[in-house]
Parts: C-alpha cells; sequence; structure tokens
C-alpha cells in the first residue's frame, strides 16, 4: 500500500478531499435553489424518516469515524515512538498497521461529513444561519485545519518506509497529525458546547463575545471526555480488527501477531476507559453548574432508564474483557497456575455487576407497584450512587487484578522478599477494598453533597493509588524475573476474538445512546434557551425508538467498517501479489 | 405465602443439582443448578419484603445467564463438557427417543404456554415506568409572581433567631395539611397513603428528601401533579397543589419541619 510515492499519495489525498467538499457544496448550492423553499419557521423534512433521524443516524455515524480517525493516532505515533526509542520491530508493524486503518477511514470519515455538511443547512436552515452567524469563523479555521490534518495524515503514512532512517522526524510528524486532531475536536466541541450550554449571547441570540460563545461550560470537560473516548473507541475499533484478522488468518504467523495486537489493542482501550469515568464526572458537574434542571433531567428525570442500560453495557464490556484476560492464561506457560483464582475473580464480578445494574426507575404492574409501596428496600438500597459507585470501583480492581494476574502468569520472581511482597499484594488489595466498601457504606449516612464531592472522589481516588501501587511493587518484584516461557501467542480459542468484536459494538452501541442523551438533555430547544425548536420533531423519542435508531445506526456503522477491512485486505493482497511478481 | 414457599425449596434443588454437577464434573448441569439457585433465591425475598418486580428479574436472571456462560467457556475444557450434553442430544444416536420428545412434545408445548400467556386476556393496566427524579422547571409562577426554581433558596432557613419557632410552625402545618398521606412518623404511612398508587413517599431515610435541594421540594409542593414534566410523563401522583391552600412562608415552614423531623439535610 505504501508503495506509492510520497508525493503521489498526498496529491491523491488532496485532490479526494477537494472532491469529496466540492461535491457537497455543489450539492448544497443546486439542493438549495431546487427544493421548496423551508417552512416560516425554517424547516425542511427529509423524505420518510423525517429530518430528525435522517441527522441523527448521520451525525452519528460521521462522530463514530471522526473518533476513529482522531482516537487511533495518539496510539499509533506513541507506539511508533516507543518502538524507535527500543528498536522494537514489532512496534512499528502495529503503529503502522493502526495508521493504515486510520488513514483509509478519512475517505469514509469525510463523505459522512459531507453528507452531513449538506443535510443541516438544507433541513434546518434558519438554526444554521445563527449557528453561522454565531460561531461562523471557526467553521472555516475547521476546513483549514481538515485541510492541514489531511496533508499531514497522508504524508505520515506515505513516508513511512521513506523515513525509517529518520524515525525522530516521522514521529514529530505523527505529533503534528495529532494537535491537528485535537483542533478540530476542540472546534466541534465547541458548537455541541453552544448549543447545549450556551453563553455569549443575548437572550435573543444577539452575538454578545464570540470567545465566550466558544469558550462554554461544556466546552472543555466535553472535549476532554471525547479526547479520552476516542482513543478508548479508536483502540475499540483496532481490537475488532485484529480479531477479524486473527480469525481470518491463515497461518500461524498471522494468527500470532493479531492474537498480539488485539490484546495491545485491548489493554489501551480498557486502560483509558478507566479515566473515562472520572471526566464523565467534571462533565455532569459543569451541566449542574450551568443549569440544575438540565443536570438532573440527564441524571435523573426521563434519561434515567438509560442509565441503567449504560451499567447493563458497561457490566458486560468489564465482563468480557475480564474473560478474555482469563481464556489468556491458556496461551501463558505456567498461567493454569492461576485458574484457581479466576472463581474468585468471578463471583466479584458477577455481584459487582449485579448491583450496578440495580434500577432505582423500575416498570411497574398495578399489582407490583401495590405490593412494592413507596420504594423496594433492595431496590431503594443498591440502586443509589452510594452502592453503585462502590460496585464500580470493586470490579475495576478485579480487572486490574485479571490483568496482573495473566502479566505474571509466565514469571517467577527472583527477588529474596519475593514471599514478603506476595503478602504486601494482599495486604494492599485487602486494605483498599475493605476501605472503598467503607466508604460505600458511610456514604448512606452523610448528605448527598458530601457523598458526592468528597467520598466518591475519594473511592476512585483509592483505585488509582491501589493500582499505581501494585504496577510498582509487581515492577519491583518481577525485576529480572525468571521467565517460565514466552507467551504462545496465537493460541488462543476463537471465542476470546468474539469477546473483543462484542466489545467494540458494544462501545459503539453505548457512544450512540450517551450521544442521544447528550442532545436530548436540550429537549425542545436548538441552542437551549435561545433557539426553540418549533419542527414537527421537537419531542423527545421514547426509549425504545431510541434503541432501535441506535441500533441501526450502529448496524450501518459496522457494514461500513467490514467495507474498510476488506478494502484493507484487498489492498494488502494485491500488493503481495505485485511483489511476488516484480 | 404456600406459592413463595415453593422458590426456597427450588433455590435448595438448585443448589443439590450444582453439588452433584461438580461431583461428576459436568458443567452443563453445573450451569442450570446455579440459575435455578439464583432464580429461587430472587423469589423468595418475597417472603421477608415485598417481590422484586419482573423488569428486576429479568435483568437479574439476563446477566446470571450471560455471565455463568462466560464463566463455563473460559477454559477449552470445561467449554467443551459444558456444550457437551447439548451436542449429545442433537447428535448421538442413542438420543433419539429424547429428540423426538424434545421436537415433537416439549418445544410444541413450550410455545403452546408462552402463546397462551401472551393471548389470555388480562384486566391489569399497562406496565407503567416510575421515576424517582423528575426535573423540575426551571422557572414556575406561584400566586402570580414568577420564582426561578434554579438558585432558590429557603429563606427561614437563614433567620436563626426565629428558626424553631419556624419549625414548629410548620409542624402544625404538617399535621393540618400533609400527615393524612405522608403518616405520623413521615413514613408515608398515612391514613390514606394506602388508598394511592403508588403510595405517598417517605421522608424518612436516605433516598427521598435527603437528596433533593429545598428548592426542588418546594416545587412538589406547591404544584404538586399538575406541574410534574410533561416531557418525562407518564406520572402517577395524587399530590395536590399545596400553593391553592398554603402561603409561601407557610410552604417553606413546613419544609424546614419535614428536614428537622427526620434528621435529614437539604441537598447543597
Amino acid at each position: 500500500m505504501a508503495e506509492a510515492g510520497v508525493r503521489k499519495g498526498l496529491t491523491k489525498g488532496l485532490i479526494k478531499l477537494t472532491l469529496i467538499l466540492g461535491i457537497g457544496f455543489g450539492l448544497l448550492f443546486i439542493l438549495g435553489k431546487a427544493l421548496p423553499a423551508p417552512t416560516g419557521d425554517g424547516y425542511r423534512v427529509f423524505p420518510f424518516i423525517g429530518s430528525r433521524d435522517w441527522i441523527w443516524i448521520i451525525a452519528q455515524l460521521h462522530l463514530n469515524f471522526a473518533a476513529f480517525v482522531l482516537g487511533v493516532p495518539i496510539f499509533a505515533v506513541s507506539m511508533e515512538f516507543i518502538g524507535w526509542r527500543k528498536s522494537d520491530g514489532r512496534l512499528d508493524r502495529i503503529a503502522y498497521d493502526f495508521t493504515k486503518l486510520f488513514t483509509l477511514a478519512y475517505t469514509i470519515t469525510a463523505v459522512i461529513g459531507s453528507i452531513f455538511m449538506v443535510s443541516l443547512p438544507i433541513l434546518y436552515p434558519k438554526f444554521i444561519d445563527h449557528m453561522m452567524k454565531i460561531l461562523g469563523p471557526t467553521w472555516w479555521v475547521y476546513v483549514a485545519v481538515m485541510y492541514v490534518e489531511v496533508i499531514v495524515c497522508y504524508y505520515y503514512f506515505y513516508s513511512w518506509k521513506k523515513m525509517s532512517g529518520t524515525k525522530g522526524r516521522h514521529v514529530a510528524i505523527g505529533g503534528l497529525l495529532n494537535v491537528m486532531g485535537v483542533m478540530m475536536l476542540l472546534i466541534t466541541s465547541s458548537w455541541v458546547g453552544y448549543m447545549t450550554t450556551p453563553a455569549g449571547v443575548s437572550d435573543s441570540g444577539e452575538l454578545i463575545s464570540r470567545w465566550h460563545a466558544i469558550k462554554t461550560y461544556m466546552w472543555l470537560p466535553l472535549s476532554l471526555h471525547r479526547l479520552v473516548a476516542n482513543v478508548v473507541f479508536g483502540a475499540g475499533i483496532a481490537m475488532a480488527y485484529a480479531a477479524f484478522r486473527f480469525i481470518t488468518s491463515e497461518t500461524d504467523e498471522d494468527r500470532a501477531y493479531y492474537d498480539w495486537m488485539g490484546y495491545t489493542s485491548a489493554m489501551i482501550s480498557i486502560g483509558f476507559s478507566l479515566i473515562l469515568p472520572g471526566i464523565g464526572y467534571l462533565l455532569g458537574v459543569e451541566i449542574y453548574e450551568y443549569n440544575e434542571q438540565m443536570g438532573i433531567q440527564l441524571m435523573g428525570g426521563f434519561f434515567a432508564w438509560l442509565w441503567v442500560m449504560q451499567a447493563i453495557l458497561i457490566g458486560a464490556i468489564l465482563m468480557c474483557i475480564n474473560y478474555y484476560l482469563w481464556i489468556s492464561l491458556a496461551k501463558m506457560p505456567g498461567g493454569e497456575r492461576y485458574y484457581k483464582y479466576v472463581k474468585y475473580l468471578f463471583i466479584v464480578m458477577l455481584l459487582g455487576y449485579a448491583v450496578w445494574l440495580t434500577p432505582h426507575s423500575i416498570a411497574l404492574s398495578l399489582e407490583e407497584a401495590r405490593k412494592m409501596g413507596a420504594y423496594h428496600p433492595l431496590l431503594g438500597n443498591l440502586g443509589v450512587m452510594a452502592s453503585k459507585n462502590t460496585a464500580v470501583v470493586i470490579t475495576y480492581l478485579v480487572t486490574f487484578m485479571s490483568f496482573s494476574i495473566f502479566k505474571m502468569s509466565n514469571k517467577e520472581s527472583v527477588v529474596s522478599w519475593a514471599a514478603t511482597g506476595r503478602a504486601l499484594r494482599i495486604v494492599i488489595i485487602a486494605a483498599s477494598t475493605v476501605s472503598v466498601l467503607a466508604i460505600g457504606v458511610y456514604s448512606y449516612m452523610v448528605s448527598s453533597h458530601v457523598r458526592v464531592r468528597v467520598l466518591s472522589p475519594i473511592q476512585f481516588g483509592i483505585f488509582f493509588l491501589t493500582i499505581v501501587a501494585l504496577f510498582i511493587l509487581d515492577k519491583m518484584m518481577y525485576k529480572n524475573a525468571r521467565l517460565i516461557g514466552e507467551p504462545r501467542w496465537g493460541k488462543m480459542p476463537e471465542r476470546s476474538q468474539y469477546a473483543l468484536i462484542g466489545i467494540t459494538v458494544t462501545f459503539t452501541w453505548l457512544m450512540g445512546m450517551m450521544g442521544y442523551m447528550r442532545a436530548g438533555a436540550r429537549q425542545y430547544w436548538h441552542v437551549y434557551g435561545i433557539i426553540k425548536n418549533t419542527s414537527a420533531d421537537n419531542y423527545l423519542p421514547t426509549h425504545g425508538v431510541t434503541a432501535v435508531i441506535v441500533s441501526v445506526l450502529t448496524v450501518i456503522f459496522f457494514l461500513l467498517i467490514g467495507l474498510l477491512f476488506w478494502t484493507i485486505m484487498k489492498l494488502e493482497k494485491a500488493y503481495e501479489k505485485k511483489g511476488a511478481q516484480s | 405465602m404456600m406459592i413463595l414457599g415453593i422458590y426456597p425449596a427450588l433455590a435448595s434443588i438448585g443448589l443439590v443439582i450444582t453439588v452433584f454437577a461438580v461431583i461428576w464434573k459436568s458443567p452443563f448441569f453445573n450451569f442450570v443448578g446455579i440459575l435455578l439457585f439464583i432464580y429461587g433465591l430472587l423469589k423468595s425475598v418475597a417472603l421477608i419484603m415485598p417481590p422484586l418486580p419482573g423488569q428486576v428479574m429479568v435483568m437479574y436472571m439476563a446477566m446470571s445467564v450471560f455471565s455463568l456462560i462466560v464463566y463455563f467457556s473460559i477454559e477449552d475444557k470445561t467449554f467443551k463438557a459444558f456444550l457437551e450434553p447439548m451436542r449429545a442430544v442433537i447428535a448421538d444416536d442413542d438420543k433419539k427417543v429424547l429428540r423426538v420428545i424434545l421436537v415433537f412434545v416439549a418445544l410444541p408445548l413450550f410455545a403452546g404456554y408462552l402463546t397462551y400467556t401472551k393471548v389470555t386476556p388480562t384486566y391489569e393496566p399497562p406496565v407503567s415506568g416510575r421515576i424517582i427524579h423528575p426535573e423540575p422547571p426551571s422557572q414556575i409562577e406561584f400566586k402570580g409572581n414568577t420564582m426561578n426554581v434554579i438558585g432558590l433558596e429557603n429563606p427561614l432557613r437563614k433567620d436563626a433567631a426565629n428558626l424553631a419557632k419556624n419549625i414548629e410552625d410548620g409542624k402544625k402545618i404538617y399535621y393540618r395539611n400533609c400527615f393524612y398521606c405522608h403518616g405520623d412518623d413521615l413514613d408515608g404511612r398515612g391514613h390514606l397513603a394506602q388508598a394511592y398508587n403508588p403510595v405517598p413517599l417517605p421522608f424518612r431515610g436516605t433516598d427521598t428528601i435527603a437528596q433533593l435541594p429545598e428548592s426542588f421540594v418546594f416545587w412538589r409542593v406547591a404544584k404538586g401533579w399538575r406541574g410534574l414534566p410533561a416531557g418525562a410523563g407518564p406520572w402517577n401522583s395524587a399530590m395536590p397543589s399545596f400553593e391553592d391552600f398554603l402561603s409561601e412562608d407557610e410552604i417553606w415552614k413546613v419544609i424546614l419541619f419535614i428536614y428537622e423531623a427526620t434528621g435529614n439535610k437539604p441537598r447543597a
């Protein structure tokens, strides 16, 4: 694939982007003239499915691909850097494979983005007029940054082999690519931030300060949340790709490589996902600061049901990642020694999962409601933040322990204080578990602001301290450890790979649902409190309808991702064939 | 109560199956036994407290099935043994009779049972959702004045000199207006409580007023069921709009009292 010259690759990329944007602008002009004028309050209706559902699907698909192409370069460049410093060719290959993925994904991202760019002004002209009036200049900066990013991205990819002798410079180009990516993310988050928590405008929507319209309550927490979530999601797609390639591999060598790639991607994805709740917490605090009503609407009102669904799905993701790590013990020489602990980890995971998904808001028949009274004692006690935060922290701890067990399963510590170290590890785990549980119980006895602002952060703090302490301890204990044997990469049952694919599908579905919640918080406003939505769609759909739409767009996304994987494989085969012929 | 007695027995049978399955090294029957045990245990909850709603039972059981399949498929050997009974029923020559029974008797019976439960007419109203925290509006009209609910504070809380008197006044207001439903002990068990569905909320405990700012409580007392948000219905509430009966000061006083009497503090 990279045999094309740098100049040729760059030209191809620029022509492609210009063509896509040109067609987009052309269509916008033609449709604007050809279609009937919008209604008096500024709307056109998309045929069959309506404007809202169309924009919803296109926007979410674009966001999914954008998350992928912005998230993957972060760890691709990191791996290239580590590979360069450690002279590890395998890391360089995986970084190159990741780059191959996101470079090809740019085209799909741009095409869907272009459809989005045409659809919004055609279907919601009045709203887009307002957005352009307030944040118009940022849109043109966005287009300029997009061009620079495409140039840098294509240069980065096509110069991989050519610049293998000047790795430092190549890594720097990758760094620049990420700077561009973060800039794009900041710009688009400012648009969403303005729509949800507007500032810098008068009550009638006249611009007072553009900078304040950009720098809203939501801007930075949302950007931060998206940045980390992009890495989680990007690594998730890379993990699904590796799993797909593993399943379709025909040689042991390929299976070994894709097994390793899947494992690496999974650990990046799950590792970064550990900090997401904290950043989500920050985003929630900012939303409450802006408008308490919106905060309650989002956390405890109509959307309360969706948080239960989120708990079910994240619980399933954590169960699957633990499953993957437990299965992985089979490929580690000496791993069988640790199977005896798995059942205990599983029981804790199961109990944690049960607490986490316990609902507080429930669907009841009349008879059930009569029997239950005001609150069900079990659900009233387990379905609240005190117990759920405790359960989450403990399941995270279990996940980290599964990871630690996997990492050390093929080694034997040779330090003189190994027995003391093992005892210390037990003490650390026991102390942190007991502390988290005790704080969880104490949380029931204090007012909610103490629970939200003090105790919950302490629980997460204990978790992070524990993993840092265990990490340092293991590093010291396993320094120069006796290796029982190298991991048998590739010796994994296929079901482990389906678990990885399942995790990615769940991530995607979850992203769609959380995106809906974030947008739904505005209720019947395009720009909260400023521009009212007066279209026929100015209501929140039922959760059933939401679930169907999110599922449909998840299916479309994976069909497109499948197409991307297939294209990569086809190009690789063509390249191999060409190489064999020459 | 007699029917309820079946569930602990079911849980015990599940436990026995699990023990034998462990001895005979049969992961499949271990799986069946554990599921039966969990089901029996969850249903047995009704012996000591209200039964778990159907929705919660479905969630717990679905999670158990998913998680147990995960567990029994970790090791190759165990997973193979787990699938073995299913494989044997489908493929083994000596299981023909069992196959015939399953396909021609058990399956039609199960389909018939499902059909029966679906088409039998019931006179129950449809299942309704109960959301614990409805969202308040940002502004309300109260006796001709516009009040911002967001950031609204109880003005009487700052009046330390008269706090005891205001609480005492609030107590009188409570017993004249609220206790019929919310109860003498503020536990939601007033004389009229059982006439409503859902029953009135208790103020004791950590999951009602303890989680709410006073502005939220003011809105609920002042506006009652009529003020609940239309966008998040349906709401089942018989709470009257006390703005028709009480002054602003009286509402704040009764709020002071319910927090004081239950030992709860309003959310900041």
